[in-house]
Order: C-alpha cells, then structure tokens, then sequence
C-alpha cells in the first residue's frame, strides 16, 4: 500500500540521504556549505557515491527514487533556489 | 471557553513570493487573512491554540510524534529572513497536556522544539493586536503511519471539551491545506474538485463526515495535512463553516475558513 502513496513510509536505508535534505532546509550553516561545495557536504553526511550523484545536479525524481522523502526533496530544493536567488522574492 | 474556531492556508509562498506566484492571487488571501485578523480582534481571544502539521522541522526522523502539545515559555522558529520568537500561554498548554493524557491521548510535550512556517504563516497574517500568547498544537502529516483522521476528530473532541471548560478565551486555528502535492510527480495538479466538495461538506456543518475518511483519500488528493482540519472539527461538532476565501493556485488550494462556536 505505501508504495502507492504519494508520502510513503521513509525508508530506514535513506535516514541519512533524508538527513541531508533536513539539514539544507532547516541549518543554514551546513547549507552555506552544502552550497559551496555539493559532494563534500555529502562526504561529511556519509553519504552514497549515488546519493551524493542525486544532490548535485539536483535531481528530484533521482531523490526521491533513493528514498528521499519528497517534501524534504521539494522544501531543499526551495531553500537553494531561495538562497542562490534572494532578489527574485517578495517578502510580505 | 472557545470563542472561535478558523483554518488558515499557511503554503509559505504567501509570505515569501517567487516569480511563480500569481500576485493577486496572494493578495486575495491575504484579504482573507485580514478578516480572520479583524474578527480575532473582535472576538478578543486571550490565547490562539494553533494545531498544525510540523514539517520535518521541529521533529526529524529522530522522534516522530503524532499527537504533541509545546508546554515551554516561548517558540522559535525561523523561515527565510523572517526570526520569531512565540509567546506560549503555558497554564493553557500544561491543562490540555495533563488533560488530554488523563482522557486517554498518549500526547509528546516538547520545550524547546522549533515551530516551522505552518505555524508561523497564519500567525504572521492573523495575529490581533495586541498580540496574544499561543500554545502550538502538533499533528503529524507527512510522515506515515499518521494518526487516523478518526483518531484526529477523537482527540479534537476532547481538545474541545477541555478548552471549553477553561476560563480563558481561546480561539482555535487549524493550519494547512488543501489540496497540494510538494515534491512528487502531481505538484501541478492539485485537487481543486475535491476542495470544492469538501468545503461544501463543511458549509452544510457535516464536518463529522470527515472524521471517516482514510489516510489513503487523504494522500490521494493532496489533504494529508487536512488532520489538522479533521482535529478542529471535532472541536467544533455541526457548526457549519463560512469559507472567506477558496482560491486554488496552480499548486495549492488555498483556503480560509471559519466555524461559529
């Protein structure tokens, strides 16, 4: 049934990939350094060779494949284009 | 005693717009946003309750609650540039903890948890002036197994019947919704028909109807966060809900919604 959902279960093999994306979106600090250099922010998450792949070029549907959960996927790829692009937002 | 009860659109796109955001669209909610803010000032409420879905934020994988009440001295949260810092109505909070574990609901406290936007959104639009204490409220909704939405109704029933019997003035906001799908194939396609008869459920005051549905429906059409919803109905029974704005972007279906308690 979960395989069907659009919010599946998030797979314990994933923890760290979704770590990852938990930390882009919610700690600045590592996501200046997420930023800054992509596969070395995934080598200090002990991250997979695929999984480091999958963050940069930022593939969702790659991600999301490995088990990434998908408002984690969507909420850090927000937050990158947030912080890569300020200017383009209104802020209310 | 209750003195309102409202569910608020809270997509942080409404508070911080990109270019894909239809302007006016944003606008019009925020006009909504501006009638809940003036009826609170009406209604003088001494604490807003706010049930909410945390996104990822507050709770990671480490501890993944479904039900939790923060029972701290303030709640801090940052999205974007935006910094705030909560003030919680902690006699309210430490009431609904004790009374909701002695009526049967295994709730999570938290002091310092963080609040992400789903909190903060409707608040940043809606808070009365002056300002009021809150006590954040905690329903999980992306992270399966969920509660039930039966189980949501259940434990908005008896958050009811605890805020009633208290001498404070509360207004209680659920946060969220409706349709949308972040980060899956569906982001595009959010479920504007099934919106539309839901609220129509609502504005007949068969909120109850909700309580039936399954996690699957609710998956289906993009209301998992509707178990914030589902958890104030059970706060509001057969009232039936004045809609101040349904207005569906291309992702999300943004409603703002009030019930007369």
């Amino acid at each position: 049934m979960s395989g069907e959902l659009h919010y599946p279960f998030p797979p314990a093999r994933a923890y760290r990939l979704n770590r990852c994306l938990y930390m882009i979106k919610s700690d600045q600090a590592f996501c200046a350094r997420f930023l800054a250099d992509p596969r070395e922010a995934g080598t200090e998450l002990e991250l997979s060779e695929a999984e480091r792949a999958a963050l940069s070029p930022f593939d969702r549907d790659a991600l999301v494949g490995l088990g990434g959960h998908p408002y984690l996927v969507f909420m850090a790829d927000l937050r990158l284009r947030m912080a890569r692009d300020p200017g383009a937002l209104e802020y209310f | 005693m209750l003195v309102g009860a409202f569910a608020c659109a809270h997509t942080p796109q409404l508070l911080i717009r990109p270019p894909t955001e239809d302007r006016d669209l944003v606008l019009r909610v925020h006009a909504a946003f501006a009638r809940v803010k003036a009826r609170l000032g009406a209604l003088r409420p001494d604490v807003i309750a706010i049930i909410a879905g945390d996104h990822v934020e507050g709770f990671f994988l480490d501890a993944v609650p479904a039900l939790a009440v923060y029972v701290g001295e303030e709640a801090l949260g940052t999205f974007g540039p935006y910094r705030y810092r909560l003030p919680i109505h902690e006699p309210l909070a430490r009431t609904i903890l004790a009374q909701g574990i002695e009526r049967g609901f295994d709730l999570l406290y938290t002091q310092a948890a963080r609040l992400d936007y789903a909190f903060y959104v409707p608040l940043h639009f809606t808070m009365p002036e002056p300002s009021v204490p809150v006590v954040p409220l905690h329903v999980n909704v992306y992270l399966p197994p969920q509660p039930t939405p039966r189980r949501c109704y259940a434990w908005g029933a008896a958050l009811g019947e605890i805020l009633r019997a208290r001498p404070e003035r509360i207004a209680l906001m659920a946060s969220g919704g409706m349709s949308h799908f972040p980060g899956t194939d569906r982001y595009a396609s959010p479920d504007v028909d099934y919106d539309r008869s839901l609220l129509d459920v609502l504005q007949a005051g068969r909120g109850h109807e909700m309580a039936a549905l399954t996690a699957e429906e609710l998956d289906r059409t993009g209301n998992v966060e509707l178990r914030t919803w589902i958890t104030l109905l059970g706060a509001v029974g057969e009232a039936k809900a004045q809609v101040h704005c349904y207005e569906p972007s291309w992702h999300h279906g943004n409603a703002v919604v009030e019930w007369p308690v």
